[in-house]
C-alpha cells in the first residue's frame, strides 16, 4: 500500500475523516450524557449535542496535537532522552542543570531579558507613532498602512535575511552610510550619535558581563570614553551590537501592533478631543491626556501580547545568527537556545524542560501584568 | 429524534468508511515484511519505493540529472523499484532529520555533511559488508580520506559524493603589492603578513582590504579553522586512549594564540568595521580579501578571471615553533547515509553503488564544480581546469580527514563559543581553553564516552 502513494494518501484522509467524524459523536454524546445527569430537559441535551458535535474536531485536534504533545514534553523533561538513545528517568536533574550549572542558558536568559526590556518598549513606540501618524485623514494613507504592514507579511525568508546582512553592514550599510553622511553633514547629529554609541556599548558591555561574568567590554568602552568621530555601529559584527541589531528586526515587525493601535484609535470619538481643542489644549496635551487614557486597553493588549511573543523571540536571532556562531551567544534567545538544545544537540529531555522553563517565566511575567493593569488601564470607553 | 438519525447517518458512514480503511490496511504492506527479508534482496516482481533526503545544491541542475537521468537509467536494470527524492536545504537539516531519527522512520538515504557522523553514526546502518572492500571492488577507487568521513565506528554508513577540502587561497597580485612574493610557512609569519595586507580607511574606520579571511571575514573565530591550526602543527583532539579531550596541551594553546593573534593582526580592536559586503567570494576583484582559508564553495566560480592571479597551498604549520607541523588541507566531504531504520537496505545500497559509479560521480561532481570521491572519476572537467586539477592534486597529498570527532555538533558549539569570547576579548586564553577542556569533558560523559 506505502507504494501506491495516492492510495495510501487516499487511505489516511479516509481514516482521518472517519476518526473525526467518531471521535466527535463521542464527545456530542459524552456532552448530551452529562447533561442528562444534570437532569435538563431534551431540549438542552440536544443542544449540547449539537454545540459539542460541531466543536469537537477543533476539541480533537486541540487534544492530539497540543494536549499529548505537551505532556509527552513534560515527561520527557524528567528523562534524559536523546535521540537514538535509551530513556532513563532523570527526576529535576535537567532543570538543576539550567538553573544551576547552564552557562549558555542563563546568557541566552540575559539576552531575551534585554530584548524585553529594550526592545518591546521601543517596537510598542513606534507601532503608536506609526498608528497615529497613519490615522491622519491623508492620501495614500492605505498604501502606508500597507506598507508597514508588510514585514510581518514577509516574515524572516532567506531573501528577508539577506537584505537585513547588507543593510547592516558595518562598512557600506545603508544604515552606517546614512548615519555617517547625516554626522557629516550636521556636526550636532554626529555628536548625539556619538553619545548614543558609548551609551549603548556601556549598557550592551553590562548584560554582557552578567552573561559570562566577565566586565571587561564594558569597563574598556566606559575608559575610552567619547568614541572618535569616524566611529558607527557594529551592528552584526560586535558582542556590543548584536543585540541592538535584533531589536531592530523587532521594530522592523511592528505591523501588527500599529494595526491594532489605528483600530483604537478610530474607535476613539472624535469629539472629545474636538472639545478639549475648544478648551484650548496643546497637541501634545491632548495626545497625552485623552488618546493614551483611551488607548490604554490597547497598549496593555499590544504589551501582554508583545511581551509572550518577545519572551519567545526565535525568528530575527536565527535570522541574523545562525550562520555567525562566535557572536550568537551575545544574542541568542530562550527559545534559540531551546532549539540548539533539540535540534542540533538532539537532547530531546533537556529541550523539554527548557520549554517549561519557558512557560513558567511567561506565566509569571503575564500573571504580573494583568495583576497591575487595574493600576493604569481604563475601560470607559468600553 | 431528527438528532438521532443524523447520528445513526454519520455512524453508517463511518463503519463504511471504516470498513473500507480496514480493507485496505490489511493489504499486505511492504514495510510489514519479517526482519529476515531485510537482509535478502526483495524479489524482482516486488515494487520497492526509495525515498531520498537530498540537500539541493544546484537547483534545477543536480536535482534534474538525477531524477530525468540517473533514476531512469537504473530503473532499466531495476523496473521494480521507484526513487524518491526529498529536496532538502541545511537551513531546515537539523529539525528535520533529528526528526527522521527521532520518529525512526523517513528516507533510505539522507545526505549527511562530515560532521554529521559522529551525531548520527550510531544510527546509520553498518555497511563493510556490503560495500567494503570484500563486498564491492569498486570502493578501492575512492579517496581514502573520503571513506573515512562517511564511516562511523570502523564501518561505513554510506558513500561520499565530493571532496571539499579547505585550502588557502591567495590574491598573488596583491600579496606582491604588500611586499610578499610566496604565502607565509609560519605563525609568525602569518602574523606579520595579515598585518601587513589589511587596509583600514581612516574616513570610515573600516577595512578596505584584510589580509587574511579564515570562513568568517568578520569575527576571525571559526572551529574548522582553529582545528585546522590544531593539526597542522602535529596537535590532536584527544589524548593517547583516544577519548580524553586534549586542549590542555600546547599545541592546543598555540593555536587558539594564534587565532587571536591574527585576529588582532587584521582587526587592531574591536571598533574597526568589515569590510565592504561584495558578490561573490571575498578573494573576488575589489572585494577586499587576500587571501582566504576556505573549501571551493567560498572561492571564486572556476570560470572567473581572477583564477590566473590565485595561488592555493596547504596550511602549513608552525614547523619553527612545533617540528611536527605538517601541511593539511582540511577534507571535508558530503555523503549520502543510510539510516538503520530504512527497510529496504540492500535495493538502497544497490542504488547507491550505481549512483557512485565511476560515470555518475564524476556527473554528481560537474554539476557542482567539485571534485568527486572517487579518484578514478577525476577526468573531464577536473583535469582540464587547472584549479580543480591543483585542487585535486593537494587534496591527494595532503587531505586531513575532518572525522572521528566525537559529539561533533557540541564540540562545534563550545569552540564557536570559547572562541567567540576569546577573540572579542570577553574571556582571556587560559579561561577559553580551561572552559573547551571542561565542557567538552562533561559532555562526553553524558554521551557515555567517558567515566
Amino acid at each position: 500500500m506505502r507504494d501506491n502513494p495516492y492510495l495510501f494518501t487516499l487511505l489516511s484522509a479516509a481514516a482521518t475523516v472517519v476518526f473525526i467524524v467518531f471521535a466527535s459523536a463521542g464527545l456530542g454524546g459524552l456532552a448530551r450524557l452529562i447533561v442528562r445527569l444534570a437532569r435538563r430537559s431534551r431540549r438542552e441535551q440536544e443542544a449540547a449535542f449539537a454545540g459539542y458535535l460541531f466543536a469537537a474536531p477543533w476539541i480533537v485536534g486541540f487534544l492530539i496535537f497540543v494536549v499529548l504533545p505537551m505532556l509527552a514534553s513534560l515527561y520527557w523533561s524528567f528523562t534524559d532522552f536523546r535521540i537514538g538513545r535509551p530513556i532513563a528517568l532523570v527526576g529535576l536533574q535537567n532543570f538543576a542543570r539550567l538553573i544551576v550549572e547552564d552557562r549558555g542558558f542563563r546568557g541566552s536568559l540575559v539576552n531575551t531579558l534585554f530584548l524585553t526590556i529594550f526592545g518591546l518598549p521601543l517596537q510598542v513606540g513606534v507601532a503608536l507613532l506609526l498608528a497615529v501618524l497613519l490615522n491622519q485623514r491623508t492620501r495614500g494613507e492605505r498604501v502606508f498602512r500597507a506598507t508597514f504592514y508588510l514585514p510581518v507579511i514577509l516574515g524572516f525568508n532567506a531573501a528577508v535575511l539577506l537584505c537585513w546582512r547588507l543593510i547592516l553592514n558595518a562598512g557600506n550599510g545603508i544604515i552606517n552610510q546614512v548615519l555617517r553622511a547625516v554626522s557629516q553633514a550636521l556636526p550636532v547629529i554626529g555628536y548625539l550619535q556619538r553619545g548614543a554609541i558609548y551609551v549603548v556599548e556601556i549598557v550592551n558591555g553590562f548584560f554582557l558581563g552578567l552573561t559570562n561574568g566577565n566586565f571587561t567590554l564594558m569597563e574598556r568602552a566606559l575608559a575610552e570614553g567619547l568614541p572618535a568621530a569616524n566611529r558607527v555601529p557594529l551592528w552584526v559584527q560586535s558582542p556590543l551590537w548584536s543585540k541592538m541589531s535584533v531589536i531592530l528586526l523587532i521594530v522592523w515587525g511592528c505591523g501588527s501592533m500599529m494595526l491594532i493601535f489605528l483600530a483604537g484609535l478610530t474607535a476613539i470619538p472624535r469629539e472629545l478631543e474636538e472639545a478639549a481643542e475648544v478648551d484650548g489644549a496643546t497637541r501634545w496635551k491632548r495626545f497625552w491626556k485623552i488618546t493614551v487614557p483611551l488607548l490604554s486597553p490597547y497598549i496593555f493588549y499590544n504589551l501582554v501580547v508583545g511581551m509572550i511573543a518577545t519572551l519567545q523571540i526565535f525568528e530575527p536571532v536565527y535570522v541574523l545568527y545562525r550562520d555567525n556562531q562566535p557572536l550568537a551567544p551575545s544574542a541568542y534567545s530562550l527559545v534559540f537556545y531551546l532549539y540548539q538544545a533539540t535540534f542540533r544537540f538532539n537532547e530531546i529531555g533537556y529541550g523539554s524542560a527548557i520549554s517549561w522553563l519557558i512557560l513558567a517565566i511567561i506565566a509569571v511575567v503575564t500573571f504580573v501584568q494583568f495583576r497591575l493593569q487595574n493600576r493604569w488601564v481604563g475601560y470607559e470607553l468600553h | 429524534m431528527r438528532t438521532s438519525k443524523f447520528v445513526m447517518v454519520v455512524v453508517l458512514i463511518g463503519a463504511i468508511l471504516v470498513a473500507c480503511g480496514g480493507a485496505a490496511t490489511e493489504a499486505p504492506p511492504v514495510e510489514q515484511a519479517p526482519p529476515a527479508e531485510e537482509s535478502a534482496p526483495p524479489a524482482a516482481e516486488e515494487p520497492v519505493t526509495i525515498r531520498a533526503y537530498i540537500v539541493d545544491y544546484t537547483a534545477d541542475s543536480t536535482d534534474t540529472w538525477l531524477e530525468d537521468e540517473v533514476v531512469p537509467a537504473f530503473q532499466a536494470t531495476h523496473p521494480n523499484v521507484n526513487v524518491e527524492f526529498i529536496w532538502g536545504s541545511w537551513s531546515t537539516f537539523g529539525e528535520t532529520v533529528s526528526g527522521y531519527f527521532a520518529a525512526g522512520e523517513g528516507p533510505d538515504i539522507i545526505n549527511l555533511g562530515s560532521e554529521f557522523n559522529g551525531l548520527y553514526g550510531d544510527q546509520l546502518a553498518p555497511l563493510n559488508d556490503k560495500l567494503g572492500s570484500g563486498a564491492w571492488d569498486e570502493i578501492g577507487n575512492f579517496i581514502p580520506g573520503t571513506l573515512e568521513n562517511a564511516s562511523w565506528e570502523g564501518e561505513l554508513r554510506g558513500l561520499p559524493i565530493f571532496s571539499a577540502p579547505r585550502y588557502v587561497f591567495c590574491r598573488s597580485d596583491v600579496m606582491q603589492a604588500a611586499g610578499y612574493t610566496e604565502q607565509p610557512t609560519d605563525f609568525a609569519g602569518w602574523v606579520e603578513f595579515a598585518q601587513t595586507a589589511t587596509v583600514v580607511d581612516p574616513a570610515t574606520n573600516a577595512l578596505t582590504q584584510q589580509g587574511f579571511v579564515p570562513v568568517d571575514a568578520a569575527s576571525m573565530a571559526d572551529f574548522q579553522w582553529y582545528l585546522n591550526t590544531v593539526w597542522s602543527i602535529g596537535g590532536s583532539l584527544y589524548k593517547a586512549d583516544g577519548v580524553t579531550p586534549n586542549f590542555d596541551s600546547a599545541e592546543a594553546e598555540a593555536a587558539i594564540q594564534f587565532n587571536y593573534d591574527m585576529k588582532r593582526a587584521v582587526y587592531a580592536d574591536d571598533t574597526v568595521g568589515t569590510l565592504p559586503a561584495g558578490t561573490g567570494s571575498v578573494i573576488e576583484e575589489g572585494n577586499g580579501a587576500v587571501c582566504l582559508w576556505h573549501s571551493g564553495w567560498a572561492a571564486p566560480a572556476p570560470d572567473s578571471a581572477v583564477w590566473t592571479k590565485v595561488d592555493i597551498q596547504p596550511f602549513t604549520g608552525d614547523p619553527t615553533n612545533f617540528p611536527n607541523s605538517q601541511p593539511v588541507v582540511l577534507s571535508f566531504v558530503d555523503w549520502w547515509a543510510v539510516p538503520a531504520y530504512s527497510p529496504n537496505i540492500d535495493m538502497t545500497v544497490e542504488f547507491l553503488k550505481f549512483v557512485f559509479n565511476q560515470e555518475n560521480n564524476h556527473r554528481y561532481n560537474e554539476t557542482m564544480n567539485l571534485i568527486p570521491a572517487r579518484a578514478d572519476a577525476h577526468t573531464g572537467y577536473v583535469v582540464e581546469n587547472p584549479v580543480l586539477q591543483r585542487e585535486a592534486e593537494l587534496a591527494a597529498q595532503y587531505s586531513y580527514g575532518f572525522a572521528g570527532i566525537l559529539e561533533p555538533t557540541q564540540l562545534q558549539s563550545i569552540l564557536q563559543t570559547e572562541l567567540g569570547l576569546y577573540l572579542t576579548d570577553q574571556q582571556d586564553k587560559a579561561t577559553t581553553l580551561a572552559n573547551i577542556q571542561q565542557q567538552y569533558t562533561q559532555v562526553l560523559q553524558d554521551g557515555g564516552y567517558l567515566p
